[in-house]
């Protein structure tokens, strides 16, 4: 390819061949474009005009109001308590989740009969909607009519009030997630232990380290940056939680699992307070963001193995 | 140097290699260019045909249209939304000529087949029309409903289920019906023939807004054959009474009564009691006197005191007491004519009674209903106002009554043989001679959609926190009469 015209010392024009370099990165730059187009026209711009809502008053006449809406979230004790409960879920989620997602994927690295089965039906609540999850765990647990319940009675133990009780409703919907992401994650780290070179483990085998030795130092430190994809990713998709709470409990009882994703959305599609929903949308952005910044250098050095 | 090259053969060389090289270029290029054509016009298609589309709804409206729809359709669904609706607002309603599509938003429970042959009249009476019946749950209606003001493309009709038309009347979002009512008013009874109170709920500043299309209040249901074994003949009258049957059926997972999550249910207690949400002339909340608090305490009592009732069970839907009450797990619930096709159909063997509202200072319950309004900015108004006087029209209402036991606000109609006749129907249509609409007067302030979520929260505090009634009453008071005046 010559794209590039230049004079030599003789005032002769001739076309200069462009570096591997550049041509590579403008053909990337080429078939990037669409994505770019639509990455600004669906997500970027529309983050603008979002802040830019945020300014704006919710009354009547819609006036600039500068950062009123930031510091009304901050005195509002609806969204802080759906903020903290949401945070107190996506940590709850997120360990859990990883300890079940690595444990399974501990037990089926393994070698066994039916193992490629197993990790098929653990995939299954991942690939399922969230809808069809929501319904099915509302029959499941509804404490008058639910199934758990009459098996609980069918075998001789108490009931619980799983979606009445606002003590228990949250740690319901948490076992609902983790019950569904866990799987995903087994996937995850089934990929990072396979990535794991085994002579790593013959050598601290023939050095005399037990079962535990070998996972603590040598797994869970090689594992580190699946760990850390998988912590990221799944702190932000519980920081987001929204269908379990909308599908299942409608944010009840008495608000203990109104979600602030939930809350957002009411209080811009019920109350009608758009201005307000979107400063409380770019408040829990600017969250996620330190959020995953202060996982990133936490993790930064266990990386380094 | 074998591979050095002289200047001559050089340039020859280079000539030969930048032949080929731009041979090869070329069809890279060319396929480059191609798909890169491609890729721009695949992402672009959309985002023009949306302007197009901007464009061609609003341009007849205004010069300034295709900006304000431009942008609040990208996506800030925000605080254009009265400019879209000013621009779109302006919109022309069309006649009956040229046939059209007419689209209406619908409450999924009340997709009736009394309404489906409504509609499939309307189509054959005007060639060319075609009605898009589209169907929502109330809740993902009002999403709908705001995204479509602020994107300037609402539907043509809209049964809304109470409280919306204060909300976007006094936002000038909804078209007055005065021009229609003019004319055609007479011919359809409207609104000599509706109840008074169905009118005035949906009238704001002496304009009206919108047509009542039901009307329901909510009664006592009860298991006669589970009241009849504890020893009573009768349904309790008033809230002693109440209670003692209430206490007298409950035994083991089988309840006396069970309470809905859904807090609208617990009107008919407040009003019994005489209390009301607002003082129109202090324009405050007057939910904090000890009548609403003593009220509250009631229904909170039933679950934590009497034992007479379970904590219900959070949830979207407000079926959960009619689910226990079908499964014969509570003798008596409280709910409305829509309950009547799941109880009678799910368990048949049932020995279903109605009583009247109880008793405490007055006989009293809430009135209910949904209505129809028709949105500003609507394409086809005049047909919208046509369905509106086809499907309120009395033949109809008795049909709809017949099929779904749904009652409803013509005057006429509770005076109808059919349906004096009906044991069940009669006793809600005398229910309706007392029934309350508990929130007209808050409504029309237009903050009702706003203080809502307040008096949830409040009721959700007291049934599933134990919360003392008049703390959480006092909390909502105060958190409300801060939106009421504006902070």
């Amino acid at each position: 390819m010559k794209v590039v015209v230049s004079q030599d010392n003789t005032g002769a024009v001739r076309r200069v061949p462009m570096g591997l370099a550049s041509r590579q990165a403008l053909i990337a730059y080429i078939f990037l474009f669409p994505a770019f187009i639509y990455f600004t026209v669906f997500f970027f711009v529309p983050i603008v005009i979002e802040f830019w809502s945020s300014l704006h008053s919710d009354d009547t006449g819609n006036a600039f109001v500068w950062f009123d809406n930031y510091v009304k979230a901050f005195e509002d004790q609806r969204s802080i308590n759906s903020f903290v409960l949401t945070l107190v879920f996506a940590i709850s989620v997120t360990i859990l989740s990883m300890v079940f997602g690595l444990f399974l994927a501990l037990l089926l690295n393994q070698s066994f009969r039916g193992r490629t089965i197993l990790r098929t039906i653990l995939l299954i609540p991942y690939m399922t909607s969230a809808v069809i999850v929501g319904l099915m765990w509302r029959n499941i647990l509804d404490p008058l009519v639910g199934i758990l319940n009459k098996v609980l009675i069918a075998v001789g133990l108490p009931t619980q009030d799983w979606l009445s009780n606002y003590k228990e409703a949250l740690w319901a919907l948490v076992g609902i997630t983790v019950w569904q992401a866990m799987g995903y994650n087994m996937v995850l780290f089934l990929a990072g232990l396979q990535g794991i070179p085994t002579l790593y483990q013959e050598a601290a085998k023939i050095d005399g380290a037990n079962a535990w030795g070998r996972f603590r130092h040598i797994t869970i430190p090689l594992l580190a940056p699946t760990t850390l994809f998988v912590s990221i990713i799944s702190v932000i998709s519980s920081l987001q939680a929204f269908a379990q709470a909308f599908i299942i409990t409608n944010g009840g009882p008495a608000e203990s699992t109104r979600f602030y994703v939930f809350h957002v959305f009411n209080v811009a599609f019920s109350e009608g307070k758009f201005a307000y929903a979107s400063a409380l949308t770019f408040l829990m952005f600017l969250a996620i963001l330190v959020l995953t910044f202060i996982q990133l250098r936490v993790n930064r050095n266990g990386v380094e193995y | 140097m074998s591979d050095q090259k002289s200047p001559v053969n050089s340039d020859a060389a280079d000539q030969t290699a930048e032949t080929l090289s731009l041979q090869k270029s070329l069809t890279r290029r060319t396929l480059l260019k191609i798909g890169g054509t491609i890729a721009t016009a695949a992402v672009a298609a959309p985002i023009l045909a949306a302007c197009g589309d901007a464009t061609a709804t609003t341009a007849p409206a205004s010069t300034t249209a295709p900006a304000a729809g431009a942008t609040t359709a990208a996506g800030a669904a925000t605080t254009a939304a009265g400019s879209a609706t000013t621009a779109a607002g302006a919109s022309n309603a069309s006649s009956s000529s040229g046939g059209g599509t007419l689209l209406v938003y619908w409450g999924t429970g009340h997709n009736y087949k009394s309404y489906e042959a409504v509609r499939n009249q309307f189509e054959k009476d005007f060639p060319g029309w075609k009605i898009q019946w589209e169907l929502y749950q109330q809740a993902d209606m009002h999403t709908k409903l705001l995204a479509n003001y602020a994107a300037g493309n609402v539907p043509d009709l809209v049964e809304e289920p109470g409280g919306w038309i204060p909300e976007f009347g006094l936002q000038d979002k909804i078209l007055p019906l005065t021009s229609y009512i003019q004319k055609d008013g007479k011919a359809m009874g409207f609104p000599d023939d509706w109840q008074p109170f169905t009118v005035n709920r949906l009238t704001l500043n002496g304009v009206v807004y919108g047509v009542q299309l039901h009307l329901t209040n909510i009664l006592l249901f009860y298991n006669k054959d589970m009241l009849s074994k504890a020893g009573f003949q009768n349904p309790p009258t008033n809230w002693d009474e109440f209670l003692t049957v209430a206490k007298a059926t409950t035994q083991g997972s089988t309840f006396g009564f069970a309470l809905n999550q859904d807090s609208s249910y617990a009107w008919p207690w407040f009003l019994q009691n005489g209390a009301h949400w607002y003082d129109p002339d202090k324009k405050i909340l007057v939910m904090d006197s000890p009548e609403a608090i003593e009220a509250m305490q009631f229904q909170a009592d039933l679950i934590y005191k009497s034992k007479v009732a379970p904590i219900p069970v959070a949830a979207v839907s407000y079926e959960g007491p009619q689910k226990l009450f079908s499964a014969k797990r509570a003798a008596m619930i409280l709910t409305g004519p829509w309950d009547l096709k799941p109880i009678k159909d799910g368990s048949p063997d049932i020995n279903l009674g109605i009583g009247q509202a109880l008793t405490r200072k007055t006989q009293s319950t809430s009135a209910a209903g949904t209505s129809m309004f028709i949105p500003k900015g609507a394409k086809n108004a005049d047909m919208a106002w046509e369905f509106m006087k086809r499907v309120t029209a009395l033949d109809v209402e008795l049909a709809t009554t017949k099929e779904a036991n749904m009652t409803m606000p013509r005057i006429t109609w509770g005076q109808n043989a059919d349906v004096q006749s009906n044991p069940t129907i009669a006793g809600f249509a005398k229910g309706l001679s007392y029934a309350k609409d508990a929130s007209s007067e808050l409504g029309l302030t237009g903050k009702l959609t706003q203080i809502q979520p307040l008096y949830n929260k409040m009721y959700q505090d007291v049934i599933y926190k134990n919360t003392p009634a008049s703390d959480a009453l006092k909390e909502f008071v105060t958190n409300g009469n801060k939106i009421l005046a504006g902070q």
